[in-house]
């Protein structure tokens, strides 16, 4: 498996070999150059050394040591070095003894001074130089008249460069070692900086990976972090929080489900097993199917629920628009809900337009209604209130219900409309499952309008739903 | 045997104790977690069925102070929670089983008996004393090989002092584990079924194998088979 460790470190170990290969190469380059020019140097002054020997004298060039040659130039020097003049038609005018009888190569015909490797008379590798120039004139014996003059001769010098070579050869080596070395320690160091760099990526990754299902309240600590990977941790914080709400409400909405739905099966099972096992009869028998009955349609009302907030949620309930007055249909819900209202002392007013009056499917907006007013009438307290108010115009339509609440607080407030969701853990009452608002919302959506809610006052929940789309505006 | 049940919803509670009383046992109710609590610290259950999801105090919460009073009643967790998660945390909590809803009838029963069973330190369900024979897992008797026909209550008042053979067991114990709170104007019910029990399982011209202890309560002979 590829890391980003493995590739920094095997990146910046080919980077930094390139770079000290290259800088090894400069330098040998530079050096060798050197130490050439300074060999050449040497060829060249002994070239200016041996030039005086040459003269013109009687009309002809005559070449004469004198005695002083140096002793490398002799047949006895154990790597001695060599020399020849050339007359200008190219014979030979002198060469040094160490060259015996044999001719130094002229480097390809160069004539030009200048330098040239070449293989030595004795079959070693060497480096010449070559000069031209003008003998000087014996002022004892001057050329007759009408005399051309003695014309340019051509010096060769020859030199074995073994001890260049091999200084070469030393640097060549120095420099690898050095190279080697150095890319070796920079290799290890460089694995030590990238690790070290590298660390809280490390860090986070295994914090990643200690994080399943089970342990979704981890966050990533920031505190500490580089500014690169900041980012990066706030937003895997962000995704861990919404899925530990998410987890949060799949459980809450499983274990209420669960309730729901086990609990009225548990009810009429036991019921109709312990009546098989010890039977009843006469009243006792009709009180159990009575039981039955109001056991079978609370699960009926579950099931109509469920399968009414699938078909909205699929958008496949059928819809037909046509103007529904407010105030008739506001009446008509609360009827059934009024003396409930009256036995639990509820003070409640209703603030409705005579003309008020939307565009929508009348029954899709009738289930809302009666959801919201049932909720209403239901979880007030003893003595609380409830106003409703109701308005449409053409710029859009309102309508709230607005009651009082002890229990519910603002954190419930995201919750109210998840399936199942009931303030009560225990979620005592039969009458009503948890699924009302969510159906309302779900409603509300399939006709283009907005359910929200919120707290109105210190102890007062407002639901309020408004109409959002073209669809779903009031028509007056 | 004496059970309490703790739970919300007043249809269950009721088909259930209906079911429990006609088995034979003595049944208490609370329909929720303050109540029951009250309930299980004031009496003597033999087992408490707990559901989870409680009005005014949790069967959790419950269930952790009754054990962390050092009330060690067995306890039946009955609870729509199926999660895994949920039964390991009942049963870590100090429940002695587990019951998913809906349940068999049938099923709550047996576990029932076999959380009475081990409070009397028994796995198997048969108990012999001399030719008397209960299978308290099919709910029968049998004396030197015939069948013994008996009423629930009976037969839990056998089983009762079977499961406590050669200790004497008060009246007032007897009262609460087999009748509960209905013996409170039938102050003779002990006595009356005591006599018709020995009756029916006393051999003619043997020596009846419950005796009285005047003054303290009765005892059911530990003979060996």
């Amino acid at each position: 498996m590829t890391s980003i460790r493995r590739r920094m470190i095997g990146w910046l170990l080919v980077a930094c070999s390139l770079l000290w290969a290259c800088g090894g190469i400069a330098l040998y380059l530079m050096v060798r150059a050197g130490l050439v020019m300074e060999f050449d140097s040497a060829l060249e002054a002994t070239s200016v050394a041996i030039a005086p020997m040459s003269e013109y004298t009687d009309g002809k060039i005559e070449f004469d040591s004198g005695g002083e040659l140096m002793p490398s130039f002799e047949k006895r020097a154990a790597r001695p070095d060599y020399f020849q003049v050339l007359l200008p038609d190219g014979s030979t005018l002198a060469r040094s003894p160490s060259l015996r009888k044999k001719e130094l190569p002229l480097g390809g015909g160069r004539v030009d001074p200048g330098a040239w490797d070449l293989t030595l008379p004795d079959g070693m590798r060497g480096r010449a130089w070559v000069s031209r120039f003008t003998p000087k004139t014996d002022e004892d014996a001057p050329a007759p008249e009408g005399d051309p003059g003695p014309g340019e001769v051509t010096l060769i010098v020859a030199r074995h460069r073994a001890d260049l070579d091999h200084q070469l050869t030393m640097l060549m080596l120095a420099i690898l070692l050095v190279g080697a070395s150095t890319s070796g320690a920079t290799g290890a160091v460089v694995a030590l900086v990238v690790g070290r760099g590298l660390r809280p990526l490390t860090g986070l990754g295994v914090r990643a990976s200690a994080i399943d299902a089970s342990s979704l309240q981890l966050r990533f600590p920031t505190e500490e972090l580089p500014s690169e990977l900041l980012p990066i941790a706030h937003k895997l914080n962000d995704l861990l929080a919404r899925l530990e709400a998410s987890f949060a409400r799949e459980r809450r909405f499983s274990a209420d489900a669960a309730h729901e739905l086990r609990t009225p099966i548990a009810e009429l099972r036991t019921l109709a097993e312990v009546s098989l096992k010890w039977p009843l009869d006469g009243e006792a028998a009709r009180a159990a199917l009575n039981e039955a009955l109001g056991i079978a349609l609370q699960m009926e009302s579950i099931a109509t629920n469920l399968m009414a907030l699938t078909r909205c949620e699929g958008r496949l309930l059928p819809t037909r628009s046509e103007i529904v007055p407010l105030a008739p249909l506001m009446d008509d819900v609360w009827q059934p809900l009024s003396e409930k209202a009256r036995a639990k002392r509820l003070s409640v007013t209703m603030s409705v337009s005579p003309e008020a009056a939307w565009k929508t499917d009348p029954t899709a907006l009738r289930t809302i209604v009666a959801n919201l007013l049932s909720n209403a009438a239901e979880y007030s307290p003893v003595g609380g209130t409830i106003h409703l108010r109701a308005e449409g115009s053409n710029g859009g339509g309102r309508l709230t219900v607005s009651n009082t609440t002890f229990e519910l607080a603002r954190a419930d407030l995201p919750h109210l409309f998840d399936r199942f969701w009931r303030k009560d853990p225990a979620r005592s009452s039969s009458s009503h499952s948890g699924l009302g608002l969510s159906l309302a919302k779900a409603y509300a959506e399939s006709l283009g309008m907005r359910l929200s809610a919120d707290f109105s006052g210190p102890e007062e929940l407002t639901v309020e739903l408004s109409g959002g789309s073209s669809e779903g505006l009031p028509a007056r | 045997m004496r059970v309490l049940m703790i739970e919300d919803s007043a249809r269950l509670q009721s088909s259930v104790s209906r079911g429990l009383r006609k088995a034979g046992y003595a049944v208490d109710g609370a329909r929720d977690g303050i109540e029951g609590l009250r309930l299980a610290e004031t009496n003597d259950y033999d087992v408490i069925v707990l559901d989870l999801m409680l009005p005014g105090m949790d069967g959790m919460t419950l269930l952790g102070r009754l054990r962390a009073r050092g009330n060690q009643t067995h306890v039946l967790v009955l609870t729509a929670r199926d999660a895994l998660e949920s039964r390991v945390e009942g049963l870590s909590a100090g429940a002695d089983d587990y019951l998913v809803k809906p349940f068999a009838f049938e099923e709550l029963l047996a576990r029932i008996q076999a959380l009475c069973r081990r409070l009397y330190h028994r796995k198997d369900p048969w108990i012999v004393i001399g030719g008397l024979r209960i299978d308290t897992a099919s709910r029968s008797v049998t004396l030197d090989g015939r069948p013994v026909e008996l009423t629930p209550r009976e037969f839990m008042l056998l089983e009762y002092l079977a499961l406590r053979r050669g200790e004497v067991v008060p009246r007032a114990e007897i009262e609460a584990h087999i009748y509960g709170d209905a013996t409170e104007l039938m102050s003779n019910a002990v006595d009356s079924a005591v006599c018709n029990l020995r009756k029916k399982i006393t051999p003619s011209g043997a020596e009846p194998v419950i005796r009285t202890r005047r003054g303290m309560g009765y005892v059911l002979e530990a003979r060996t088979a």
